[in-house]
C-alpha cells in the first residue's frame, strides 16, 4: 500500500486565485505533494490543459468544484461533469449532493465554522443536511497550521460527534490555496493509501496515482491528516487486520462491538514514518503524545519521547524512518460499544500543545444495523 | 449586435438570491463580449459595517470569543458587496466568474473564453445570464450587465 500526500482545496485565476493551475502545480510538487484537487468557486474552466501539466510536473490533478453557495461552501472531486451549485434553498443540499454522488463525484463540507456573511460570504455552512450519510467528508482543518484555529476546532468537534452518532465521514484538511505566498506556517497534508496495483496508471513511464483510486480511498475513509510525520494504524481482530476506513464485523471476538461478554482486548499497531516529505516540516523535541480516541473517549495514551527535532533528519537525531508502537485496549462491553477509533499524536508545536496529526477512522459494526452507510 | 443591456438596483434583503436573465442568440456569432459591473463596491460607513459584523459575529462566533471578535473586527473590514455572473447556453453550464471585481469584461468563443467561462461552440437559442447576490451590504447596489454578440467581419 502506499499513501499519497494530497492538497485537496485549491483556486486558480479561474475564481479568486492568484495563481495559475501551472504556478498552482509547481509549488505543490515543491511542497511535497503527490496529488492536488482543483476546486475553483464554481467553475472547472481551470481544468482546461491539466494531463499536460500533470505530465510535466510528474502530479495528479484530481477535478473538482467548490460549490460557493448563499449557505455554505461544499468541496465536490472527481466529478465527470458539471452540477448546479445554483438550486435550492437552506434545505436543499441533499439533492445537491445527490447529483454530485450520480456524476462519480464525493462531497465534503468546506471550512464549515469559517466566518460567514457579510465577511466571507457563504463560508458558514448553514445547510439542513437530511442525510449526513450522505455526506462523505468533512474539512475539518482549514488554512495554514490549521490544528489551533477555533473554527477547525468547531469542525473537529462536528466530525466526531457525527462518528459518535454513527456515521461514517472522512475528514480532511484543506488550505484553500489561493496564491503563491511564502508562508513559515506549519502545511497540513491529507494522505489517502491506494493499493500498490494501483499506484500507477497506463503502462507510460510517468506512474501517477489515478484520480479515480484517490477519489475511492477517500470516499472509503483511507485519510490521515498531519503538519509533520504520516500516523497510521492498523487493528488485530479475529486473526486479521482491519486498516483505517474499514469496519469490523459485530461476530468477530475481541472488536469492542457487542459482544453480551466482556470481549478479547483489541490489539491496535501505530505507526509513525518521519520520511514522508523529507525537509520539508519538523518539529521540536519533546514528549509527544500518542493516543487512541473512539466514542468512549481517550482510551489510550503512550508517551513518545524526543531528544531533539524530529524531521529533516529523521526522528531524535536516529536515522529512523519510522516508528512503531503497539497499544492494547480492552474489549467493550453492551452498554458502551466501541463504534470508531481513530489515533491522533499530540504535542506543542510553537507554544500551543495541539493535535499534530490524527487518523480517519476504523469503525465497528454493531449486531444491531449491521453497521454504517456504505 | 447588442443582445441585452439591463440596468437595476440591489438592496440587502436581496441578499442570498439569484436574478436570471435569459437572452436570445441568433446564429452566426463568433465571439460573445459581456461586460458586467456593480458599485458601490464598499460599504464606507463604518459604524454601519461595524453593525453588521456584530449581528454576524452572534451568529457565527462562539459566544465565549465575541468580545474577542469584536475587537478585532477591523480584518474583516471594508465590507464588499458580492455579485457574481455565471453564464448557460441553449445545452447547459459555460461557467462562473467569482472573483470580486466590480467591473468584469468578459468573452466567450469557440476557441477561448475569459477565465471561469468555458470556450465552446456559441449555439443559437435562449442563454441565461444569472447574477449571484451573494451579499449586499450598502443601502442600494446598481449594476449593469451588457452582453453583445460579434462575428468575425464586424469590428469588436
Amino acid at each position: 500500500m502506499s499513501w499519497i500526500a494530497c492538497e485537496l482545496h485549491t483556486h486558480t485565476l479561474h475564481s479568486d486565485g492568484r495563481q495559475t493551475l501551472r504556478e498552482l502545480a509547481e509549488g505543490a510538487v515543491k511542497l511535497g505533494f503527490g496529488a492536488i484537487a482543483l476546486t475553483d468557486h464554481n467553475t472547472m474552466s481551470g481544468l482546461a490543459g491539466k494531463e499536460e501539466i500533470e505530465r510535466e510536473f510528474g502530479l495528479t490533478i484530481i477535478p473538482g468544484m467548490e460549490w460557493t453557495t448563499f449557505y455554505g461552501h461544499m468541496v465536490t472531486i472527481g466529478l465527470s461533469e458539471f452540477a448546479d451549485w445554483r438550486q435550492g434553498g437552506r434545505s436543499g443540499i441533499d439533492r445537491g449532493i445527490a447529483e454530485v454522488h450520480r456524476l462519480g463525484g464525493i462531497a465534503g463540507l468546506a471550512h464549515p465554522f469559517r466566518i460567514g456573511s457579510p465577511a466571507c460570504t457563504g463560508c458558514f455552512w448553514e445547510y439542513e443536511v437530511g442525510d449526513w450519510n450522505a455526506v462523505d467528508y468533512i474539512e475539518v482543518w482549514s488554512g495554514t497550521f490549521p490544528s489551533i484555529r477555533t473554527d477547525n476546532r468547531r469542525a473537529f468537534e462536528l466530525w466526531t460527534a457525527k462518528l459518535n452518532a454513527g456515521y461514517r465521514i472522512a475528514a480532511v484538511s484543506g488550505r484553500d490555496w489561493h496564491e503563491q505566498e511564502d508562508t513559515d506556517e506549519p502545511i497540513s497534508v491529507t494522505y489517502l493509501e491506494i493499493g500498490e496495483e494501483e499506484s500507477a496508471v497506463g503502462g507510460h513511464s510517468d506512474k501517477l496515482p489515478s484520480e479515480e483510486r484517490l477519489i475511492r480511498a477517500l470516499g472509503q475513509g483511507r485519510a490521515c491528516v498531519t503538519i509533520g510525520p504520516l500516523l497510521t494504524m492498523t487493528l488485530e481482530a479475529g486473526g486479521e487486520i482491519w486498516p483505517i476506513g474499514s469496519a469490523v464485523p459485530a461476530d468477530l471476538p475481541g472488536t469492542g462491538g457487542t459482544a453480551p461478554e466482556a470481549g478479547e482486548a483489541v490489539r491496535v499497531k501505530l505507526s509513525l514514518d518521519f520520511s514522508v516529505r523529507a525537509e520539508l516540516w519538523s518539529l521540536p523535541g519533546q514528549v509527544f503524545k500518542l493516543k487512541l480516541c473512539s466514542n468512549r473517549g481517550e482510551e489510550a495514551s503512550l508517551d513518545l519521547p524526543a531528544a531533539e527535532n524530529i524531521g529533516r533528519a529523521g526522528y531524535s537525531g536516529e536515522d529512523l524512518r519510522r516508528l512503531e508502537r503497539e497499544a492494547e485496549l480492552p474489549g467493550s462491553h453492551t452498554a458502551a460499544p466501541r463504534i470508531w477509533l481513530r489515533a491522533e499524536l499530540w504535542g506543542t508545536v510553537r507554544g500551543a500543545y495541539t493535535r499534530i496529526a490524527f487518523t480517519n477512522a476504523i469503525y465497528f459494526d454493531s449486531e444491531k444495523e449491521g453497521g454504517g452507510s456504505r | 449586435m447588442e443582445l441585452l443591456d439591463i440596468q437595476g438596483s440591489a438592496v440587502p434583503e436581496q441578499s442570498r438570491t439569484h436574478i436570471r436573465i435569459p437572452f436570445e442568440l441568433q446564429a452566426g456569432a463568433d465571439r460573445m463580449q459581456i461586460r458586467f459591473e456593480y458599485a458601490p463596491k464598499i460599504l464606507e460607513d463604518r459604524e454601519a459595517a461595524l453593525d453588521l459584523l456584530k449581528e454576524s459575529y452572534e451568529r457565527y462566533i462562539l459566544p465565549e470569543q465575541r468580545e474577542q471578535a469584536i475587537a478585532r473586527a477591523d480584518r474583516h473590514l471594508p465590507l464588499k458587496n458580492l455579485i457574481t455572473l455565471s453564464l448557460d447556453d441553449p445545452n447547459g453550464y459555460r461557467g462562473a466568474c467569482h472573483r470580486h471585481d466590480p467591473v468584469q469584461e468578459l468573452f466567450v468563443s469557440r476557441e477561448a473564453a475569459s477565465p471561469g467561462l468555458m470556450s465552446g461552440k456559441l449555439e443559437a437559442g435562449t442563454w441565461i445570464a444569472m447574477l449571484s447576490l451573494h451579499c449586499i451590504v450598502t443601502e442600494t447596489c446598481d449594476y449593469r450587465l451588457r452582453i453583445r454578440a460579434v462575428a468575425e467581419e464586424e469590428p469588436a
